[in-house]
């Protein structure tokens, strides 16, 4: 293209110097830069050009002048499409314009009704606590009238007045829980605290493998007291624990002393148990005051009594943290004197409380242990080893079944409307339990299980 | 065997203090017969228990395991 022009511009001029040429000629080169004259109009190159040169043309675009800039229209038709298929900003922009303009509207109409409050909104987080709460009193001051009033208008009597009198004292509660919502956030913290803890207690208990069942008995009985005892309860456990504390240490596992204050906290209000329950938390304190008197003898329960002072941090260290160390601590006293066992334990253990305040006395360990490996070897073998750990644990099996059991006997001697717990009472748990039936008798299990001195006492006791 | 079984004295302790009621006198017999039940039990478990684990001797943890279980076989 640029060849053909130049040497007609050549041409031109040469020509238009050298005059005497024929006029065809100036003709044909005049018109040629007619052409030439105006190379920047796209339509006359493309018609002027030849195929070839505008294929070469093309071809060189792509590549050298880049994607900036499309000469050709094709490329500018591709880049169009491209642009129409793909999302690229415009989407993106649609999109914004389209959540901004919600935005937008909201954030103009503030703008429009309250132009300053942006400056005003970042002051009431500090303010509103001293602002609202005259507002509120202001308020309910204006509730109360209002609700008054159709009373004061209907009655004339003076019962009504009474009522009217009664009423404000109603409300006040309402107005302090309806006060500020943080306020009644703190309070209900302040309040819940304790008793999510004793929740929490609850479901640990109940994961404890101690029995539920136990627990929902104990709330049938006390289910007719009043809520207030239940809260006096939990206080009380509060205060039975920081010195039960000290009681679990020589626990295995301190588990049954949980419970224990547990049952014992639970059945305080309950009528059944009034001779020993009539004294108060203070007595019940004084009752564990005399346990850590008579426990300081001992060297660890002295370290241990100031750490008892956190409520809540004994309370959830309590249950299963403590069983470990409480263990090795106890179980050697025992198993060394295991032989001697009767009598050395109940006297250097400083004795576990029952949930009615009367100290219990463990199972000498010799026994414990004794039968543990007797029935161990009767089923596994000879050579079945229990060591001390689950020597352990097994006296605190022991221990929370003959609390289980007794609680049972309780229970069924109290339906007979005894006082005693009777041979009948065990005979009707056994039967329960399954272990007598129509097959096996009493007699049969005391033949197989128990030594004949035994047998004959039971006999003596139960005529057939 | 030809020793003392058990204290009946601590074994009827235990049981009034844990129901705040007497016991009458040879019930604690029975009662201790339960409890050898119970342990019969609690032992059987324990080491069908250990065994199931691949352990030689019974665990305090297996114990604890199968204490519940046995506690709850035994409610009344």
């Amino acid at each position: 293209m640029a060849n053909t022009a130049t040497p007609n511009a050549r041409r031109r001029i040469s020509p238009g110097i050298s005059t005497p040429s024929g006029d065809t000629t100036l003709t044909r080169l005049q018109r040629l830069p007619s052409h030439t004259r105006y190379p920047l109009t796209p339509s006359r190159l493309v018609t002027a050009a030849t195929p070839s040169a505008q294929r070469s043309a093309s071809r060189f675009t792509p590549r050298a002048r880049g994607v900036g800039a499309p000469a050709t229209p094709y490329g500018l038709r591709a880049i169009q499409q491209r642009a129409a298929n793909t999302p690229g900003r415009d989407r993106r922009r649609s999109g914004r314009m389209q959540r901004e303009t919600t935005f937008d509207i909201l954030r103009n109409l503030g703008r429009a009704l309250a132009p300053t409050s942006k400056v005003i909104k970042s002051s009431p987080q500090e303010k509103p606590e001293p602002v609202e709460e005259p507002k509120d009193e202001f308020e309910e001051l204006d509730n109360e009238p209002e609700i008054e009033r159709p009373r004061l208008s209907l009655p004339i009597q003076e019962s009504e007045e009474e009522d009217d009198d009664a009423s404000p004292e109603m409300r006040p509660p309402r107005m302090s829980l309806a006060l500020g919502e943080e306020d009644m956030d703190i309070t209900y913290r302040s309040v819940e605290y304790p008793r999510d803890a004793s929740i929490r207690d609850r479901d640990r208990l109940s994961m404890m493998s101690r029995v539920t069942g136990r627990i929902s008995e104990d709330f049938g009985e006390t289910r007719y007291d009043s809520d207030d005892a239940d809260e006096t309860g939990i206080i009380g456990e509060e205060d039975g624990e920081d010195t039960m504390m000290s009681g679990g240490e020589f626990d295995r596992g301190g588990e049954t002393e949980d419970l224990g204050r547990f049952h014992f906290d639970l059945n305080f209000p309950s009528p059944v148990a009034a001779p020993l329950e009539e004294p108060t938390d203070e007595n019940v304190n004084d009752f564990d005051d005399f346990q850590l008197s008579a426990a300081d003898i001992q060297p660890l329960d002295t370290v241990e009594a100031p750490s008892d002072d956190d409520d809540f941090g004994g309370d959830f260290g309590f249950g299963l943290d403590l069983a470990p160390p409480a263990s090795p601590s106890a179980s050697p006293g025992i198993v060394g004197g295991g032989l001697r066992d009767e009598n050395v334990p109940t006297k250097t253990k400083e004795k576990k409380m029952s949930r009615h305040g009367i100290p219990v006395p463990n199972l000498p360990a010799g026994v414990v242990k004794k039968l543990a490996t007797r029935f161990a070897h009767s089923k596994g073998g000879s050579k079945t080893k229990i060591n001390k750990d689950a020597l352990a644990a097994i006296e605190q099996a022991s221990a929370w079944y003959f609390e289980q059991a007794s609680q049972d006997l309780a229970a069924y001697s109290k339906h007979a409307g005894r006082k005693t717990i009777d041979e009948s009472d065990v005979t009707a748990l056994l039967r329960r339990q399954r272990h007598i039936n129509s097959s096996t008798t009493v007699f049969s299990l005391a033949q197989k299980h128990l030594p004949k001195e035994l047998q004959q006492d039971m006999r003596l006791a139960m005529p057939p | 065997m030809a020793q003392k079984l058990y204290p009946r004295g601590t074994v009827k302790r235990i049981v009034k203090a844990h129901s705040n009621r007497n016991v009458s006198k040879n019930a604690d017999i029975l009662i201790f017969l339960d409890y050898m039940l119970f342990m019969q039990e609690l032992m059987r478990e324990a080491s069908i228990k250990s065994r199931k684990s691949g352990e030689k001797n019974i665990s305090a943890n297996t114990v604890r395991k199968v204490t519940e279980k046995t506690l709850r076989k035994f409610q009344g």
